[in-house]
């Protein structure tokens, strides 16, 4: 019962993470239609950005974290409007953008592993957690507050999406892009705008995830892959999907790792895609 | 001298993977993202097999054909069933459960050590344990997989390969099964692969997982947009190129691990450039 527990709460905070990887991933896939392999690379320098800065400075995390976040997302704007804009321009395929993004991935993974050393950092240190005690299984102050973040953020993005203007011109482009453009969207700006929103959600989980765990330059594959299979398990392009799809992986990762070891968390998402993309393409919410 | 001919070597290893790549990237249009695990399968098989076994190489490189083949067979028969970027994630996916499975099957793979000591190829009492002589077996061996890839491409099957990448719906309309088409190559490619992991850990007698990571599919897939889909030339000529243009860098004199990562900056930025600037590569004749 205490494993059972213990496994629960894991994989609800993994959980959350993984849904707010699809949140950003959903964003971007919904309005651009492509599959950015740099995704969760981009985010991880939110969180190198609040080490370096944490280092320097001696700041309010809530402050930091905001830099960061918001640096990882100037810089996918950055990367938009030096590569994905020209191609979208010259209305390349999907594939071309995808294997941009292998590029782009490659070369910030490198950049980072180059400034920051290949090491794995924590962004704070062990001793300020305190745990917390729950039924029978225990978290710590992080997983709390990622567990209420995975709540808090799915409806505010679905708050901007639904409710706003802006929200209608996101979900516009990414219905018919021209059909927007005729309507009077600026969509280069939407789509610019959807670059910079992916970047800061990825860069909120990955700064938790190196709160609570640590970061090294090679994960941002991993929180990729973890991203999508949310995605696709949830229903690619739905705000709920996405958080729907987060927590069942995480809680299937966790609930596999009792027979397997937590190693093969990779090879257990893999099966789930997999399983998804064969019985179920368009998700368990699928419309 | 030595060094160019150690330079040679790698070009060669390096056009047999690039250019069983390109039967299936460039030939069929399948962008695969799992060629390095293709690859590392062929080299941990050898490796395997020369330090435990004890076996001859040339014995052991056909089983890796095989064994590589046979993963890539199954693989397909999942794979297949995507198109374009569900297929790219999807080989993506299968290369990162390659990577742990390296990593992490210790008793077979000895995880993160990696393999070491593997011997140089011997036929008949003649080792090849000079540096000349094996340059003189991969140009052979690469001259035999270029050979075999010409009479693939130029054959029937290799026009509905061609036509598959144009229009798969139309392919389908005049009754070919795509599905086998399209699991055949896989299975081609990745057992020419395997040969190229063969040669590779032979030749560094050393192998750890980090070798067969995604970057190295990655650089593959770099190098057959670089030297053009669809063109074999282009292909071994880009693999000159991917292999002598890193190696400047270190005369430029950068400490090791920095020149490590700025091939990732290069071949990154190479990447883009070619997506931006020149879709169709050097010799390509058609654009992703």
């Amino acid at each position: 019962m205490e494993v059972f527990v213990q496994l629960t709460l894991n994989g609800l905070i993994a959980g959350s993470l993984y849904a707010m990887l699809a949140l950003g991933f959903n964003l971007l896939y919904g309005t651009v239609k492509f599959f950015d392999v740099a995704y969760g690379t981009v985010g991880l320098v939110a969180a190198y950005t609040i080490l370096a800065f944490g280092r320097t400075y001696d700041l309010p995390i809530v402050l930091v974290g905001l830099v960061g976040v918001a640096t990882a997302g100037l810089l996918n704007y950055l990367i938009y409007i030096l590569v994905y804009k020209p191609l979208r321009t010259r209305k390349a395929s999907s594939m071309v953008m995808l294997v941009a993004s292998f590029g782009v991935f490659s070369v910030l993974q490198a950049l980072i592993a180059m400034v920051f050393s290949s090491q794995f950092f924590s962004l704070r240190n062990s001793e300020s957690v305190s745990m917390f005690k729950f039924a029978e299984g225990s978290v710590t102050d992080v997983q709390v507050i990622t567990i209420l973040f995975s709540l808090v953020v799915p409806l505010v993005l679905w708050l901007l999406l639904s409710k706003t203007k802006f929200g209608r011109a996101v979900r516009a482009v990414g219905d018919n892009e021209e059909v927007a453009n005729i309507v009077g969207i600026n969509s280069s700006k939407i789509v610019g705008w959807t670059f910079f929103l992916s970047a800061v959600l990825a860069g909120l989980a990955v700064t938790l995830v190196g709160l609570d765990r640590g970061v090294e330059p090679y994960m941002g594959l991993a929180l990729l892959l973890k991203g999508i299979v949310a995605s696709i398990v949830g229903g690619i392009g739905y705000v709920w999907g996405g958080v729907l799809g987060g927590f069942v992986l995480g809680l299937v990762e966790n609930f596999g790792s009792w027979y397997l070891p937590s190693e093969w968390k990779d090879t257990i998402a893999f099966v789930v895609l997999v399983i998804f993309l064969l019985f179920r393409p368009r998700g368990i919410l699928k419309r | 001298m030595e060094y160019i001919i150690h330079i040679i070597i790698l070009s060669a290893i390096t056009a047999i993977s690039s250019v069983s790549l390109n039967l299936v990237l460039g030939f069929t249009g399948l962008l695969s993202a799992t060629h390095a695990a293709l690859y590392g399968i062929g080299a941990y098989t050898v490796a395997i097999m020369l330090t435990r076994i004890g076996v001859d190489f040339f014995l052991s490189m056909i089983v890796a054909m095989f064994i590589s083949g046979l993963v890539a067979f199954l693989v397909g028969l999942i794979l297949n069933r995507f198109r374009d970027d569900y297929y790219a994630i999807a080989t993506i996916a299968f290369q990162m459960v390659m990577a742990t499975v390296f990593l992490y099957w210790q008793s077979l793979t000895r995880g993160p050590l990696g393999i070491s000591s593997i011997a140089r190829p011997s036929i008949f009492g003649f080792s090849f344990s000079s540096n000349i002589s094996f340059l003189i077996l991969s140009i052979v061996i690469l001259g035999i997989i270029i050979f075999v890839s010409k009479r693939i491409v130029d054959s029937s099957f290799g026009r509905v390969l061609k036509s598959l990448r144009e229009d798969e719906q139309a392919v389908e309309v005049f009754g070919y099964r795509t599905y086998h088409f399209k699991l055949t190559i896989f299975t081609i490619a990745a057992m020419m692969a395997a040969c190229g992991g063969a040669l590779y850990a032979s030749y560094f007698s050393y192998i750890n997982p980090p070798s067969f990571y995604l970057f190295y599919s990655i650089v593959a897939i770099t190098t057959v947009v670089f030297g053009g889909l669809a063109s074999i030339r282009g292909s071994v000529l880009a693999s000159v190129v991917i292999v002598v243009l890193p190696e400047a860098l270190r005369f430029v004199g950068f400490p090791n691990d920095v020149a490590a990562q700025m091939r990732h900056v290069l071949f990154g930025l190479a990447l883009i450039l070619l997506m931006l600037y020149r879709p169709q590569g050097l010799l390509g004749e058609y654009k992703l």
